[in-house]
């Protein structure tokens, strides 16, 4: 009993000695990611949400990927060939691609995810809707039959947010629109997922059947070299949280980070600034279908006249190097770029706003904006347009509501006129959502009904970007949104990660120093 | 004692049944709808109507209450809509945090709160006193998020000698464990305990005017055993009903601390469900909120009649 105390204190020690080697031993080999919230079910066939895709992409793979310019490269497709005038297409498959259950991935876990997509897919009626069949003709082969050509199948299948992720036929087949369950979580991508913890962390782990492309990394495409054991995203919702645990060092990498802490983080040493080569840019739909501004062009005009993007962008994003007062839908040097009725942009001339709306018969009507506080910089822009608008004799009443309000009353025409979201990066036109005559807005005048065709049936790239300017034209002269610039959001990562990837967070080809 | 207590449960019944439905009916008439969450910003009315079907989001107001109910009574809370895991799983998870949280502060805040609330009442009206109320009137005034960051700024940016969020379970790393609830139950104890040595010190001195502590002191009892003996002990019902409540408050409403520090407590969870719509978290985790509420009611009622043999159940 004399020696109770002192063998009491060795067992503690021996105790906290043996779990901090432990934590050390792990720190090797995981990585940690602080997120800016909890998933939703990562079906990323299903959703949309930026941060199931983040975590989605490690886990599962698309037919084709995006390289660092934004053009799609093949990923589980070997090659292609289309016929018929581009109304077939013929996708020959990879050999030897191995889901995480060991199974091989063959033609028929293709077909029966495209059909899923097509049917349930956040993006699959964009390809799928022209679709008549879709079939396996052989092992390792696919063929697609549309009743048109679309000159953007191959970006529309590139990438897996609300996009082709290739699942194995069961789980494809079995789901339905339903979210497919945890434990069908089931990609060929270089980590498999192990467990979900609800407001902890998702955990994926090395797939060690994984066999990379021989062409080196570039962007989304190319090899996928996982150098870590597992990687952990965890739900770190405060901001200043999040900069605090990549300083302490208990968090490896950050997610979007405040505009405000940008000057003191790029001077930081404990601390990498990783700034996104894709903006996202705010979006301010019109209503198309009801209301004031319903076929209004004249008084969309006067709106998209009055209006000082700038001063919004300065607002709600800060420092310069995180904003441009950019015009063109697509950021200058993407093929996409065009100065086509980009100078309307950002007039800000409240006078002839005044004229123009006089001229729409504009009495002073309430118009209704409907905005959310969930982001901040979508109710910044709100608050600074409706002063400006205020300065042009146009009279925006501002209707604050939480995200998912919005997304209920948006799509009902009668409770708003405008309302404010904001865009991600997009690598074609055609994944854009206001050319989608169905998304809130309904934007569908027989002007860009014809011009819609031919963007989706034309299949000559420079055709196609002449017809993209022309759109750019007319969205600046309909204004069914407006874009308020582009914004470049950034991360921050511990100095030791090396091969940071400026399409956006993923954790291939990333190492320790 | 006994039929106190069968009665009390009869009322128990009644107001778990009356919660059940206010909290169903406010949580499905507030706008919003989960599928659109889930399904972001693309989906098509077709998918939003199809997922809702088979979610069972189209059926009738009353059918979905009584489906609901029928389930809990046996037991089952239903499965997440975002989680895809069973609601009973998930608060299980955000509870032991979330305990943890409570039980860590309750101790900073008794240990803390208390001593100096008495010191300062019987200091009453020095400097000391006044000292001690005015830093305790600072730290119930300064928001908890700002204390947050500032703790995490300091003991694990600067110094390292904590981390600086998340906490995995003691049942997975141990008790060492604890050590990532040490930051966040001090910001919440700053200014929980600033209340209860206020609460402290004004129930002494409420205390120290009442005859029979004047005829104590005539009797030339000693100052602290009159302190101990007859004052204190009167004095503690006020302060142990405020533990109880405020230990109820920390579990279900430490949202601010949980988020600043990413903690999976129960106060982030029910604010995200809401925020999601994820009815069956949300309506599960609200009733058992409740439910805790009332058992601790109950054992407070009970606890006064430990401390005050006076006081009767009825």
């Amino acid at each position: 009993m004399r020696y109770g105390p002192s063998v009491l204190m060795r067992g503690v020690v021996g105790l906290v000695t043996a779990s901090f080697l432990i934590a050390q031993a792990n720190a090797a080999t995981l990585l940690r990611e602080a997120t800016i919230g909890e998933p939703p079910p990562l079906d990323v066939m299903l959703t949309t949400a930026d941060v199931a895709s983040v975590i989605g992409r490690h886990i599962f793979e698309t037919l084709y990927a995006l390289d660092s310019t934004y053009t799609p490269r093949p990923m589980l497709a070997e090659n292609d060939r289309t016929e018929d005038g581009g109304r077939t297409i013929v996708i020959e498959l990879r050999e030897g691609v191995l889901f995480h259950t060991g199974k091989e991935m063959t033609a028929k876990d293709v077909v029966a995810s495209m059909t899923r997509w097509g049917s349930f897919g956040a993006r699959g009626k964009l390809l799928m809707a022209a679709a008549t069949s879709v079939e396996a003709t052989g092992k390792y082969e696919v063929t697609l039959k549309l009743s048109a050509p679309n000159g953007a199948w191959k970006a529309l299948i590139a990438d897996v947010n609300g996009g082709l992720a290739i699942y194995p036929e069961d789980i494809a087949t079995k789901a339905g629109n339903r979210p497919i369950e945890q434990k069908d979580y089931i990609g060929t991508g270089p980590y498999k997922f192990v467990e979900w913890r609800p407001n902890r962390y998702v955990e994926v782990e090395k797939f060690d059947g994984y066999k990379p492309l021989k062409e080196k990394g570039d962007g989304f495409a190319g090899a996928r070299l996982a150098s870590f054991d597992k990687i952990r995203f965890i739900p770190v919702p405060d901001v200043g949280t999040r900069v605090s645990g990549v300083q302490a060092g208990d968090y490896d990498y950050a997610e979007m980070i405040s505009g405000d802490l940008y000057e003191s983080l790029s001077k930081d040493p404990s601390v990498q600034v990783q700034r996104t080569n894709a903006p996202i840019f705010g979006l301010f739909f019109m209503n198309s279908k009801q209301g004031i501004l319903k076929d209004n062009y004249k008084l969309r005009r006067a709106i998209q006249t009055a209006l000082d993007k700038s001063q919004a962008l300065r607002v709600a994003f800060g420092p310069k190097d995180l904003w441009n007062a950019e015009g063109s839908i697509f950021p200058n040097g993407t093929p996409w770029y065009s100065t086509d009725g980009a100078s309307n942009y950002s007039a800000h001339d409240p006078k002839k706003a005044k004229e123009l709306a006089k001229e729409a018969d504009y009495t002073g009507a309430p118009i209704r904006l409907l905005v959310s506080t969930n982001y901040q910089a979508h109710y910044d822009e709100a608050s600074v347009f409706t002063r400006q608008l205020a300065d042009a004799g146009i009279n925006v009443q501002m209707m604050v509501v939480d995200w998912a309000t919005l997304l209920k009353m948006r799509g009902q025409p009668e409770q708003w006129d405008i309302f404010v979201t904001h865009h991600s990066f997009a690598p074609d036109p055609l994944l854009l959502t206001f050319l989608n005559a169905s998304y809130p807005g309904w934007w569908d005048s027989p002007e860009i009904g014809s011009l819609r065709a031919e963007l989706i049936n034309t299949t000559d790239p420079a055709a196609r970007k002449s017809t993209w300017d022309k759109i750019q034209s007319l969205i600046y002269e309909q204004v069914p949104v407006m874009k308020v610039g582009d914004a470049y959001t950034y991360d921050i990562a511990s100095p030791k990660l090396k091969g940071l990837n400026p399409n956006g967070p993923v954790f291939w080809n990333v190492s320790t120093k | 004692m006994w039929s106190y207590a069968f009665k009390r449960a009869g009322t128990t019944a009644v107001t778990l049944l009356a919660a059940s439905i206010i909290i169903f009916a406010f949580i499905h008439i507030v706008p919003g709808d989960p599928i659109y969450v889930l399904l972001g910003d693309t989906a098509t009315p077709d998918q939003i109507d199809a997922l809702r079907h088979q979610l069972g989001l189209d059926q009738p107001i009353i059918l979905q209450y009584l489906t609901w109910a029928g389930h809990v009574l046996e037991g089952d809370l239903g499965r997440s809509i975002f989680f895809q895991a069973p609601v009973l799983s998930v608060i299980a998870d955000g509870a032991e945090t979330s305990t943890l949280l409570a039980t860590m502060t309750m101790i900073w805040v008794a240990v803390i709160g208390v001593p100096i609330g008495m010191i300062a009442a019987v200091r009453h009206g020095t400097w000391l006193d006044q000292g001690l109320s005015g830093g305790a009137m600072l730290m119930a005034s300064i928001p908890t998020f700002w204390v947050g960051l500032y703790l995490i700024l300091i003991f694990a940016a600067w110094l390292g000698w904590f981390p600086s969020s998340g906490y995995p379970s003691i049942f997975e790393g141990g008790v060492v464990n604890l050590r990532y609830l040490v930051l966040p139950s001090l910001a919440l104890a700053a200014p929980n305990a600033a209340l209860i040595l206020r609460l402290t010190r004004a129930s002494m001195l409420d205390v120290s005017r009442e005859d029979y502590v004047r005829t104590a002191r005539a009797k030339g009892i000693r100052p602290w055993q009159v302190v101990r003996r007859h004052i204190w002990r009167n004095a503690l019902l006020a302060v142990v009903s405020a533990f109880g409540f405020t230990f109820a408050a920390l579990l279900s409403e430490a949202v601010v601390t949980e988020t600043v520090f990413a903690l999976p407590g129960i106060g982030r969870l029910v604010v995200q469900s809401i925020l999601r719509r994820d009815y069956p978290v949300i309506q599960g985790v609200i009733l058992v909120i409740v439910v805790v509420y009332l058992l601790i009611n109950l054992i407070v009622d009970l606890s006064y009649r430990l401390l005050d043999p006076r006081v009767e159940l009825q």
